[in-house]
């Protein structure tokens, strides 16, 4: 253990990672302040430079990229009340109320510290959660696995703000588009209309890009100017904040948790993590009259949730290679591509590296809070930039960055379609969340289904006999029926559904 | 781009339909129950039932309206004429602009391109979109090419590094 510990150590006081980690620290800073470009977004167009650095550097930049753009996002929040990135979009109102109340310090400091705490609680959660997990999933047979990508998918549908239908769909879509190429049982090109393009499959990284970073400048195109930050001289930032620490100490705690539980739940992430943890707070709080009007006690729940869910993520990321939420999705990309296949072997064959990843997420948080302090002070330069210089220079990365994946030309049709396909979808309701997990998680499920069923012969039932398989079937076919249970029991009820108006 | 789910719900359907169909007609692996063709016939027709659904208006009472933050003292709300939402189609576009002419036009030139038309189309003038398109290219390049010796393609205007 001790031993483990000094070898990652040593792997992560190198030039190499030092350098990696503050630089992508106030990479993700910049892109996740800088209102419309997210976090998955920030990491997405990493990934080309990650494939040039050693495997401990390169998730060095994606642990530390996406820790500082989740908190850098409560800065335009605060200040514009427009979120930087979606997970800040839950308290962006309240925090906005505290600026106009002369309270911006307190509240963009509550946003530095109580991420930086929730980060941490989220990388302790890693730590302990993760080894005990693997030495149950060693057991594991392709039944289990089966089920259990099955019901991480189910998860990723059930938890989407939209109709859980239309999640499924973008789900099956997802899978579809993993059924291309000839990476499959039969060793046949399938789907690929006799392009040879298509016979490696759609990588995960282009399509992401597409989805997250095109689609992103397409909506720009449609959407006005948010206006420039109106220039202001900060006091203090962390003053207070000790303060509030005491007194909001079971929030934090609690917020803490719901994000571990939402980061390790797949498909959701830190913006639903902040959606869940506000809405706790007001209904839990002795003054919930106050919400609305500029009160820190959502700001220091959601805050320290959405981080929290960042770290404790890669928890089914690093163990079965099922993304907790879509910057993770990206992480197992990176991760397979440096050679750290996911999987509880991980935990004792590269257990070095694995502490190496909790040294990064808990340096990541640490130094968020002086870079976070500059950060806020220089906001208002960095934020005058307009939408017109930034939004080119992303489509730049956009082609270049999916042609460097492999050197391949065709990426970069990839991103466009994509592009396209992520923007069409969300505009009619579509979650893409639910379509990434499923092209990721594709390869796998179909592998696990098919080695099941011909280890079966076909049959169904020995799906169900193991008794962790058994349980986590139940599981997948609970959360498969459950939307279906409801609709029928709001039917039954006869409540006026409240219309969803066409905008 | 707004459809109604009646639209996108017959369209998956089609498109579950047809992915079933095809997953149908694949060789099966010789001696082996199950091959290639299972999971897409499974997927097609998951996705095929859910168009249905969709298209029938089932599910629709979960959707949540998007919580817009209306922009304070931002610009008046676009002009909404048919034309307008063209414009969206501009990015995905110039990718394939670049795909099509990058390797003889090489990158700068293909890259200052579309730094000036993306920059123009959101609201630069030309003072801020022609410095732009000549210094972005150059620094995507420096750190691209030279930094992480990705092979751009050098075209009519070749780097001198």
């Amino acid at each position: 253990m001790l031993n483990t510990l000094t070898q990652a150590f040593a792997l992560i006081t190198t030039w190499e990672v030092i350098i990696a980690i503050l630089a992508a620290s106030v990479y993700g800073l910049v892109i996740g302040s800088l209102p419309g470009l997210s976090a998955t977004m920030a990491t997405a167009l990493l990934v080309p430079v990650t494939f040039y650095l050693s495997p401990i550097a390169a998730i060095a930049t994606i642990v530390a990229a996406s820790t500082m753009a989740i908190f850098a996002g409560d800065i335009p929040g605060a200040l514009l009340r427009i979120p930087g990135t979606p997970a800040s979009a839950a308290y962006a109102d309240e925090a906005y109320a505290m600026t106009r109340k002369g309270e911006a310090e307190l509240a963009l400091g509550a946003g530095v510290w109580f991420s930086a705490v929730g980060g941490i609680a989220g990388t302790l959660s890693l730590m302990i959660l993760a080894p005990p997990l693997a030495e149950i999933a060693l057991s594991f047979s392709t039944f289990e696995y089966f089920w259990l990508a099955f019901l991480g998918l189910m998860c990723a549908t059930l938890v989407a703000r939209s109709s859980p239908v239309k999640a499924i769909a973008s789900m099956f879509i997802g899978l579809l588009v993993a059924c291309i190429g000839i990476e499959n049982p039969g060793g046949v090109p399938r789907f690929t209309f006799g392009m040879t393009d298509l016979f490696g499959g759609i990588e995960p990284i282009p399509a992401l890009v597409g989805v997250f970073a095109v689609a992103q400048v397409m909506r720009a195109m449609l959407t006005p100017e948010p206006p420039p930050i109106p220039r202001r001289k900060f006091g203090s930032i962390l003053a207070g904040q000790w303060k509030l620490t005491k007194k909001y100490n079971w929030q934090m705690t609690r917020g803490n948790i719901i994000g571990i539980i939402i980061g390790v739940l797949p498909g959701a992430g830190a913006d639903m993590a902040a959606w869940v943890s506000y809405a706790m707070s007001k209904r839990f709080s002795k003054e919930p009259e106050k919400f609305g009007t500029g009160h820190v006690e959502g700001l220091v729940e959601a805050g320290a949730s959405n981080n929290a869910s960042i770290a404790s993520g890669w928890v089914p990321s690093l163990l079965f290679g099922i993304p907790g939420d879509t910057i993770a999705a990206i992480a197992i990309g990176v991760l397979y591509m440096k050679g750290l296949n996911p999987g509880p072997t991980l935990f004792t064959e590269k257990a070095s590296s694995m502490y190496a990843i909790y040294l990064m997420f808990i340096i990541a948080n640490i130094i968020m809070i002086p870079l976070g302090i500059i950060m806020i002070r220089l906001a208002s330069h960095v934020l005058r930039a307009p939408r017109s210089t930034v939004m080119p220079v992303i489509m730049l990365c956009c082609a270049v960055g999916s042609f460097a994946i492999g050197n391949n030309i065709f990426g970069v049709v990839i991103v466009a379609t994509f592009g396209v396909i992520g923007y069409v979808m969300e505009e009619n309701g579509y979650p893409v969340a639910a379509m990434v997990l499923g092209i990721v998680m594709g390869t796998m499920i179909e592998q696990s289904f098919v080695t099941s069923l011909i280890k079966s012969d076909g049959s169904v039932l020995p799906f169900f006999e193991r008794p962790i398989a058994a349980i986590l079937a139940a599981m997948a076919i609970g959360a498969l029926i459950w939307p279906v249970l409801v609709w029928v029991w709001r039917k039954l009820k006869r409540t006026p559904v409240p219309a969803a108006s066409a905008r | 781009m707004r459809l109604p789910d009646r639209v996108t719900g017959l369209f998956l359907v089609g498109l579950g339909a047809a992915a079933a169909y095809g997953g149908w007609q694949l060789p099966p692996v010789p001696g082996q129950p199950v091959g290639p063709n299972v999971f897409p016939l499974v997927i097609g027709t998951g996705l095929a039932l859910c168009g249905l659904a969709i298209a029938f208006g089932i599910g629709r009472s979960f959707e949540e309206e998007e919580h817009l933050i209306p922009v304070e003292g931002g610009q008046p709300p676009p002009p909404t004429s048919k034309l307008y939402g063209l414009r969206a189609l501009l990015p995905p576009a110039l990718l394939l602009f670049y795909v099509a002419i990058a390797d003889r036009l090489g990158f700068i030139l293909t890259a200052a391109m579309i730094v000036y038309v993306t920059s123009t189309a959101l609201g630069a003038r030309w003072k801020v979109a022609l410095p732009l398109a000549l210094l972005a290219p150059i620094g995507i390049h420096l750190i691209f090419s030279k930094l992480l010796r990705v092979p751009l393609p050098p075209g009519v205007l070749p780097m001198p590094w």
